[in-house]
């Protein structure tokens, strides 16, 4: 009475005959372009995992994924491989019109697949908030308390005193030999998180953990480094948009030996409470440099200034609402910040005398921001 | 296998949505009038949410700060006008119920008056709450406070002024003698409307004013 | 009496692009709503490889700066939700309801021509965005103290279009939600009861209950941040006394059952195309009703799992919520299998976008539970894994969705066959296509690859696997050309399909293709979900009514 497309049954060995040819294909293409695949399969199945933890918490949460995984592929294997085998045993025979028997359901497979999912999902809840409980734990007292500071686009990190409140000194640099969050390992360090600006989120792959900087509200967490990570530097990055620069905001967390790292913290203590030298200790300066923000950018890129001899920077911050400083640094760390302005507004910054040579000058904010200055 | 056929009826009138339902019920313009309603309740609980969210982060409420406004943000002091503003909803709500009484019995007179009145009780609210606003102190940029208070009464007012907008065109039908006992769907789904922009004021005159 | 084109059997007294424009007529209006869709699709798919395109490699080789990058993935996710998927499932059930309940039409026409065409127009304002000096760029979530009117935030008329446009969008939808509901309580034929409606409607309903009480609370928000960036309110900014955070409970509150809105008719469509092309009912029907149902109910209490790392929620809740929400989706997932085994499977293309839809979906329903245990959740959010997720459950799952049921409601649509080798070509390109682009992402978010950005480090080692999402970019968009093709050919010297050329079991195939204004001549008696195929197999009997009425009255306006 109706027109049934009289399809091939052979379709359906078509498509499996093309997904298979064509999955040979991709294979082939992959070792013709030099692809080991034995090591490739060995880290194909690597790839399904997080990396290595590095913290406690993170090991925590790498045990719970393993438990995760192991039902996910096992309920994947199964069901998948059952819509696969479906498909090609019960594939309509060329000329077979008789109807296959009309089963409307069956209530205990229902109930079946339904309780069973559910003792699972109840399982999996129940071991992910412990682990949950665990890892959010917050010890009764951290020894190393820090405020990472998230702005719009750039990372600071400064290290608190034992009430959690008081400010001792900051790392300017997110990143690299000079910056960067130094932490001991085997201790708890307790981090702050507070924004002035927009949401971020301080996220480190390594610990598998990450949590948003929301202004208006002091998030904290809390983590330990494994004993063996002394000396890894672990690269971290904000995973909230957050404007124009989010995929810039790039930080990292440098691991130190416990000794290490109170010898560091106690030399950048020290050096935060000295009394910086008045700049030319009223000697007027040789030379006031002009430079303007505006956009998120230094009008210029290149400064020079005279060599020996107390100078200043007049910094124009045309950028409204947007705070900007002028700082400048060397391969040996960062030697002058000079005053934060929001714009509009401005500042005169006295720089002491600087040896010959070529140095970064660079807004605290934004990582963008950089120029160099030629000092001769 | 049965025979019977007289279920089955091919005498659709093309046009969809009999007025009257064949199988009894509520008729569609009516079930969809309470169906959009549903859907305006859940705006208002979102403005709602937003309201009690902020207000329970404040440190203060109503909030202290500016100083200078923070006796005009205290509206617990003087209820009195918006109460009477309440007063007047609540009475146009039984007017128009009145009306629907009224045409339900095909008595036609009482009908338009009754919708008249409950016309005139809108119009005189919406006057009532201009008047609030130009004398009430503070504006829409006053702190969080100015911000949850015009958004949630600024969006019932003109709830207030699309329900006034339906009853004149009820108003004008009902004068050109357009409904009857038998056919008034659209009174109906206005005054269910209009019902509910009532209750949205007095959960609104009570978060603001009371609680 | 049936046609062989798109003209309807009884000539209408419009013609042309006026009647187009016009109508009310149910069939024409899901028509358009198809045609909008896929153009909205196109559309932001274009803006997709224009993310993937940047993302090849490492530096930033097309784009002059991040903006533009954050515009076009903000396009791409704002114009596939609210313009593409949902409008387009809407189009479906528009067209296909009230036939399969034996209705006439829908309940309010007029009502739905409006919803239809705030369509174009809410798209119309979104795309002016990229006119005026920027599109919304602070992803579709929009989340707030970016998305204000601040230095660094999104500053100008862009962000403004966006949130008004969806405004409109949002409205369109509650229309429609109204009118089927109405329509499927009201419209059904005599013998419909509820337990006999096709499991696409079903869906619909449950859809529609979701669009009615979620998507106003949408509204709210976008009205309060536009409040905020326009008339000098406070809701969402800190340092005034608001609070970021509830922008991102009002959102999800919304966001959340969107995604069954995005889903659930999808899932429905491929609930009658399995039973027919295994010549079996569907396994387990009451099951598949009752999960819908608390698929829809449970959808409202999950939405703060979006929000697990804000610290600002009740996590254990919300993850038990959501884990628990995988328990009907997994009783479908099982119904659905038992529908095809110990059937007799005929492997057309309906079939193979159905069978994909099953096997996508299923793993982006397994990744997802990944994301429902909070700890693995503070490892997974905001990386390339949710990527990987969302495409699975949304491509994977509804687009297949979306072409399986195209495929098979076109012969009744245009009164013409596509064409099956064509419609192979695609699946194929299509399903490899997918997979090549979204599986390398749950690798890349491991490694940790956050999302949004619009570059990433050489040394981070994801140079691999984006240029091979990024060739499985192209390799979806190519799969287009054989499906465009086939459509137009087909318009117009595809197969004649005749009133039921798949030997269906629904009502919709017990006229003609397509279907005359007023929808049935006749109708069958109704006495279980598959009419068409009791009366096929002798369980009931065609109508035994009058002689048929005089067609040749007048028709009202809109028909």
């Amino acid at each position: 009475m109706s027109t049934r497309p009289r399809s091939r049954p052979a379709n359906g060995t078509i498509i499996a005959g093309l997904v298979v040819v064509g999955l040979l294909v991709l294979l082939a293409i992959a070792a013709a372009a030099g692809a080991d695949l034995a090591g490739s399969a060995r880290r194909a199945v690597d790839s399904m995992f997080p990396p290595q933890a590095a913290t406690a918490q993170g090991q925590q949460i790498r045990n719970l994924y393993d438990i995760v995984f192991f039902f996910a592929a096992a309920i994947f294997l199964l069901v998948e491989g059952l819509i696969i085998w479906t498909v090609i045993r019960y594939r309509r025979k060329p000329g077979d019109d008789e109807l296959p028997p009309q089963t409307h359901g069956n209530n205990i497979a229902e109930v079946t697949w339904t309780v069973v999912p559910t003792l699972i999902v109840a399982f999996l809840f129940f071991i992910s908030w412990q682990t949950l409980n665990s890892v959010d734990a917050v010890a009764a007292n951290a020894d190393v308390k820090i405020k990472a500071v998230a702005r719009q686009f750039q990372w600071q990190f400064v290290y608190l005193a034992e009430d959690g409140q008081t400010e001792l000194f900051t790392q300017l640099l997110p990143q690299g030999e000079g910056g960067g969050m130094n932490v001991p390992v085997g201790r708890n360090v307790e981090v702050l998180l507070e924004s002035p600006d927009v949401i971020h989120a301080f996220y480190v792959p390594r610990f598998l953990f990450k949590r948003d900087v929301v202004p208006g509200q002091t998030n904290r967490f809390e983590f330990k480094l494994n004993d063996n990570e002394a000396g890894q530097s672990f690269n971290g990055q904000c995973a909230e948009l957050c404007g124009v620069g989010h995929w810039t905001m790039t930080f990292q967390v440098h691991a130190m030996s416990s000794t290490d790292y109170d010898a560091w913290f106690q030399q950048q203590r020290d050096k935060a409470q000295q009394t910086p030298p008045p700049a030319g200790s009223g000697e007027p300066p040789a030379a006031t440099l002009e430079l303007d923000a505006q956009n998120i950018a230094f009008a210029t890129n290149a400064l020079e200034a005279p060599a020996d001899k107390p100078f200043a920077i007049h910094f124009v911050n045309k950028d409204a609402g947007v705070p900007h400083d002028v700082a400048i640094r060397d391969a040996s760390g960062i030697l002058t910040n000079g005053a934060d302005v929001t714009g509009p507004g401005e500042a005169t910054d006295p720089v002491p005398p600087l040896k010959a040579g070529e140095y970064t000058f660079f807004c605290t904010f934004h990582a963008n921001m950089t120029g160099t200055l030629t000092v001769k | 296998m049965t025979t019977d056929t007289h279920a089955l009826t091919t005498e659709h009138s093309p046009v969809a949505g009999l007025a009257h339902d064949a199988r009894g019920g509520i008729s569609n313009p009516v079930l969809g009038m309470i169906l959009f309603i549903t859907s305006e309740v859940m705006f208002f609980a979102g403005l709602f949410a937003a309201y009690f969210n902020v207000r329970a982060n404040a440190p203060h409420w109503p909030p202290t700060e500016p100083a200078e406004l923070a006796e005009h943000f205290n509206l617990h002091a003087e209820p009195w006008f918006a109460a009477a503003l309440t007063v007047i909803l609540v009475i146009s709500s039984f007017t128009c119920q009145f009306a629907i009484w009224a045409i339900r019995k095909d008595n036609r007179t009482g009908f338009v008056r009754n919708i008249a009145i409950t016309v005139i009780l809108g119009v005189v609210f919406l006057i009532g709450q201009l008047y609030d606003y130009s004398t009430i102190g503070f504006g829409l940029g006053d702190g969080v406070f100015g911000t949850t208070f015009y958004t949630l009464t600024g969006f019932h007012g003109a709830h207030v002024f699309g329900g006034v907008i339906m009853l004149s065109v009820v108003l004008y039908r009902a004068m050109a003698g357009q409904f009857s006992a038998r056919h008034h769907d659209a009174v109906e789904a206005t005054s269910l409307y209009w019902h509910f922009v009532d209750v949205v004021w007095i959960a609104l005159f009570s978060t603001l004013y009371i609680l | 009496m049936a046609t062989t084109a798109l003209t309807p059997a009884a000539a209408g007294y419009r013609s042309g692009l006026y009647d187009w424009v016009t109508t009310t007529d149910h069939k024409k209006i899901g028509i358009l709503y198809v045609a909008n869709s896929f153009l909205f699709f196109f559309l932001a798919g274009l803006l997709a490889l224009g993310v993937r395109a940047e993302l090849a490699q490492p530096g930033l080789q097309f784009l002059s700066d991040e903006h533009t990058y954050n515009q076009l993935f903000t396009m791409h996710g704002s114009v596939m939700i609210f313009l593409f998927i949902i409008p387009m499932l809407a189009g479906f059930g528009n067209y296909i309801v009230p036939l399969m309940i034996g209705a006439p039409d829908m309940a309010f026409p007029r009502i739905n021509a409006l919803s239809f065409w705030m369509l174009p127009l809410g798209g119309l304002l979104l795309f002016t965005g990229f006119l005026s000096g920027g599109a919304a760029a602070a992803g579709w979530t929009s989340y707030p103290p970016l998305s204000e009117d601040r230095p660094l935030g999104m500053v100008g008329p862009g962000q403004d279009l966006w949130l008004v446009g969806l405004i409109l969008i949002g409205t369109s939808s509650i229309l429609g939600a109204v009118n089927f509901l109405v329509t499927i309580f009201k419209m059904r034929a005599p013998g419909m009861t509820l337990f006999r409606m096709p499991v696409l409607v079903w869906t619909v309903l449950v859809t529609s209950v979701l669009v009615l009480m979620a998507t106003p609370v949408f509204t709210s928000a976008l009205i309060m941040l536009f409040i905020d960036r326009n008339y000098g309110g406070h809701f969402f900014d800190p340092s005034t006394g608001g609070n970021a955070i509830l922008w991102q409970n009002v959102f999800w509150f919304y966001s959340h059952p969107a995604v069954y809105v995005m889903v659930l008719p999808a899932m429905g469509m491929i609930s009658e195309i399995l039973p027919v092309f295994s010549r079996k009912p569907l396994f387990g029907y009451k099951a598949f009703v009752f999960a819908t149902a608390g698929i829809g109910a449970l959808g409202f209490s999950v939405w703060a799992h979006h929000m697990f790392t804000t610290g600002s929620v009740y996590l254990p809740f919300f993850s038990l919520m959501t884990f628990l929400i995988a328990v009907p989706t997994g009783v479908k997932m099982f119904n659905w299998i038992f529908t095809m085994w110990r059937g007799k499977l005929t492997l057309s293309t309906p079939l193979l976008f159905a069978i994909g839809f099953l096997t996508m979906f299923l793993i982006g329903g397994i990744n997802g539970a990944f994301s429902a245990s909070v700890p693995v959740d503070f490892a997974l959010h905001d990386t390339y894994w949710v990527v990987a997720h969302l495409h699975y459950v949304l491509f994977g799952g509804s687009v297949f969705g979306v072409f399986a049921g195209f495929y098979y409601w076109f012969p009744k649509m245009t009164g013409r066959m596509l064409n099956e080798t064509l419609g192979k070509v695609q699946f194929v390109l299509m399903f490899i296509g997918f997979n090549l682009t979204f599986f390398p992402m749950h690798v890349l978010g491991l490694e940790g690859m956050p999302r949004r950005i619009a570059d990433y480090s050489s040394a981070a080692g994801w140079n691999t696997l984006n240029l091979a999402a990024t060739i499985g970019g192209f390799l979806i968009a190519a799969s287009m050309l054989p499906f465009l093709w086939n459509v137009f050919v087909s318009l117009r010297s595809g197969k004649v399909a005749g009133d039921d050329p798949w030997e269906a079991n629904t009502l919709e195939w017990a006229t003609s293709s397509p279907p005359p204004p007023y929808n049935f001549d006749r109708l069958p008696e109704i006495r279980s979900e598959r009419p068409l195929f009791d009366l096929r197999h002798g369980r009931a009997h065609p109508a035994l009514t009058p002689p048929a009425p005089d067609r040749t009255q007048q028709l009202p306006a809109g028909h």
